[in-house]
């Protein structure tokens, strides 16, 4: 059984169809990116994953459990699935340790002195001991985006959705991020990423998945994707973004 | 609930008279129109003034205007209705005191009209002064460069764009104007929520009375946002957002 | 002109003013507090994906924004004894008054500062796992009470000031009380001038306060 299964999704937003036929798989501790122009729905999908947004055709099942099934209990799921979002979302009103431990104490019932130890480790494993006491807004982006990486992974989650997690950083401050999602998929955490880091996708994932206008054009290996891909809208893509 | 339910009430006649509870309504009705319009335009032509004034680059003007927006937005209009009534007229030299008591005409109505169009002016104040605040300093810089004075200024470019912004809060202001102005029972004015109060006391049927009383407000408050409306898209500037409904 | 004034009968008449002060601020307190918690969820409700209860609560809101406030006091006061069947006193009437009136309008601020708060911030709450109730608890409600606190007090010198409508009814406010006293001193003039003096320095003073909290949360922000 696949960690997540996609199965012929398709969305509608209105009269507008946003996602048509999106078919794939994302097996246990693979890392998969997915790439595409704007507008391609990449964002949309990753957001049907974990039911935050909902779909009209089609399923999608985590470990199992099918996403839009309306008996499934969402906010359990979703607690086992781990979210990082483009503009990084931390709590502004809560400090950083607290952002960390109210998933774990008000969502996973766990006691305030083991949320507290867990997201100590966490802070540190992310490299940022000796914020904990600080507020989402005095720190850079880079680092916001290590605390929202960390809280995503104190709920300890079965896999990890990151939703164009580099695109809102200066330039100088993608590497520090990467840097933790590469050590996090050498652990073997099951990832789908959204992102245009190309050099993300050559180092570390398995699978690319292309999209462009709502739909999966390209769903292969990495080797293949960045040697020969299939489409012409692909290879038009890889060009572009390819030569910066 | 143990109420006896009269729908006929309204074109009973009242106790110990002539007319209906109808006409009583009526009435109000007149009153309740004739004070928010005159307050409306009291308020109209100061507040535009007033709000005008308070963006001039004067400090001792915008200070003046200052203390004219405070003074009316801190006292409670209820307040502010008494002391027109009962202690204006004793601040007035003899004669005209005495005149104002005794001789003047529709003595309720004219002091109402001036307490709701003061307390209402200071608020169009504000929105007028948000209204100029809110446009781009280029805008004056440019009328001040082709050799407009300050008042041609802003006559001509500032003004004209203020006014077309803030219709939306005016709209609401002069829905406000209808409201307040069942604050003027408290004076002896004719006007809706006395006769409501009197007709319910006269007929017992409060329900009836209230009823027929809050849909009459309805219907001024449907008005007005439609005339304001109407107006809104007759001023329209075309290709600007902000007048979008 | 000004020598017809006689303000001595202040010192007599003060414990009386009192009570009605006490009155007034007491109403103004409980209806805030009642007003921003109905106000609140009716904030929620308007927003809420459920449509009857949307256009339940718009229902509610615009129809309250739209009445005078004197004729919903008129209102209440009428009603509340026929649907209880028991009389009820003028005071009573006017806080449950207030606070259902102030709802809609604190119900306004609340909506807007649910609003504004950014919609990744509760995507970023679902992920986490938590409830609709949870997420707005810890999450939305705390940045929109925030965001939106300095007109939420706004409101409030509003509804103090309002309060003074509860003379519609017979209730013994600050004004009520002034009127009394004028009556029994003989000397009503000096006792509005009295009552509006207390009203403007009040909330003047309250004012002032607010926008120097708008001035401190703008820049935290």
């Amino acid at each position: 059984m696949a960690m997540i299964e996609i199965r012929d999704v398709c969305k509608w937003y209105g009269g507008f169809q946003v996602l048509t036929g999106c078919s794939s798989k994302v097996e246990k501790g693979e890392v998969v990116v997915v790439c595409g122009p704007s507008g391609s729905g990449k964002s949309t999908l990753i957001k049907c994953v974990n039911g935050l947004e909902p779909f009209q055709k089609g399923e999608i099942l985590v470990n199992g459990t099918p996403v839009g099934d309306p008996e499934t209990n969402l906010p359990k799921l979703r607690s086992g699935v781990g979210m990082v979002f483009q503009h990084f979302e931390l709590f502004p009103h809560m400090t950083v340790i607290g952002n960390l431990t109210v998933g774990q104490v008000k969502v996973l019932g766990r006691k305030k002195e083991e949320a507290l130890e867990k997201g100590h480790a966490l802070l540190e494993r992310v490299g940022l001991t000796d914020f904990a006491q600080k507020h989402p807004g005095q720190l850079s982006g880079g680092q916001q985006q290590r605390v929202a990486i960390a809280r995503a992974l104190a709920m300890d989650p079965i896999c990890m959705l990151f939703d164009e997690p580099t695109s809102a950083l200066d330039p100088e401050m993608i590497g520090e991020v990467l840097a933790v999602m590469q050590d996090l998929a050498r652990e073997g955490m099951t990832m789908m990423v959204v992102t245009h880091e190309m050099g993300f996708a050559r180092n570390v994932a398995h699978r690319v998945i292309f999209m462009d206008h709502g739909q999966i054009v390209e769903d292969t290996t990495k080797q293949e994707f960045f040697g020969t891909p299939r489409s012409e809208r692909a290879q038009l893509f890889l060009s572009r973004i390819l030569h910066h | 609930m143990n109420y006896h339910w009269n729908w006929g009430i309204y074109l009973e006649k009242i106790k110990g008279g002539e007319e209906t509870y109808l006409s009583w309504l009526i009435t109000g009705l007149q009153w309740t129109v004739a004070v928010s319009l005159c307050s409306w335009i009291i308020a109209l032509v100061l507040g535009f003034l007033v709000g005008t004034l308070r963006t001039m680059p004067r400090r001792g003007v915008a200070r003046l205007c200052n203390a004219y927006v405070e003074l009316f937005r801190n006292i409670p209009l209820l307040v502010q209705m008494f002391l027109w009534f009962f202690v204006m007229p004793e601040l007035l030299p003899r004669n005209l005191s005495l005149w104002v008591k005794q001789e003047m005409p529709a003595k309720e109505f004219v002091t109402a009209t001036i307490c709701l169009g003061l307390f209402t002016s200071a608020r169009i104040a504000e929105q007028v002064r948000a209204g100029i605040q809110s446009l781009p300093r280029g805008q004056s810089y440019a009328g001040l460069a082709m050799g407009f004075t300050l008042p041609q200024t802003y006559r001509y470019v500032l003004l004209p764009m203020a006014i077309r912004i803030i219709i939306p809060p005016l709209t609401s202001e002069f829905m406000n104007v209808f409201k307040n102005s069942s604050v003027a029972f408290a004076i002896g004015v004719l006007e809706l929520t006395f006769q409501a109060r009197q007709m319910q006391e006269d007929s017992e049927q409060g329900i009836e009375t209230y009823l027929a009383v809050t849909l009459l407000y309805f219907v001024c408050a449907f008005v007005t946002n439609r005339a304001m409306s109407w107006i809104e898209k007759r001023t329209r500037v075309p290709g600007l957002i902000s007048t979008a409904k | 002109m000004l020598s017809q004034f006689d303000f001595s009968v202040f010192k007599p008449s003060l414990t009386f003013l009192w009570t009605g002060f006490l009155f007034s601020g007491n109403l103004t307190l409980i209806a805030m507090t009642g007003g921003i918690v109905f106000g609140t969820l009716l904030a929620m409700g308007r927003l809420s994906s459920l449509r009857p209860l949307a256009v339940i609560a718009s229902a509610y809101v615009n129809l309250m924004r739209s009445i005078p406030l004197v004729m919903v006091i008129l209102w209440f006061f009428l009603v509340i004894p026929l649907i209880t069947g028991k009389p009820i006193g003028a005071e009573r009437s006017a806080i449950i008054t207030f606070t259902a009136f102030e709802a809609a309008y604190y119900s306004e601020i609340m909506r807007a500062g649910i609003q504004s708060v950014s919609r990744g911030q509760a995507m970023a709450g679902y992920a986490l796992g938590m409830t609709y109730w949870q997420n707005m608890g810890l999450v939305v409600l705390p940045q929109a009470f925030r965001n939106m606190l300095p007109i939420l007090l706004t409101q409030t010198i509003i509804l103090f000031q309002d309060t003074s409508l509860v003379y519609a009814i017979g209730a013994k406010d600050l004004l009520k009380a002034a009127e009394i006293a004028g009556k029994n001193y003989n000397r009503p003039m000096e006792m509005y001038i009295f009552v509006a003096v207390i009203y403007f320095v009040l909330c003047f003073a309250l004012s002032t306060i607010v926008k120097r909290l708008h001035k401190k949360i703008a820049v935290v922000q």
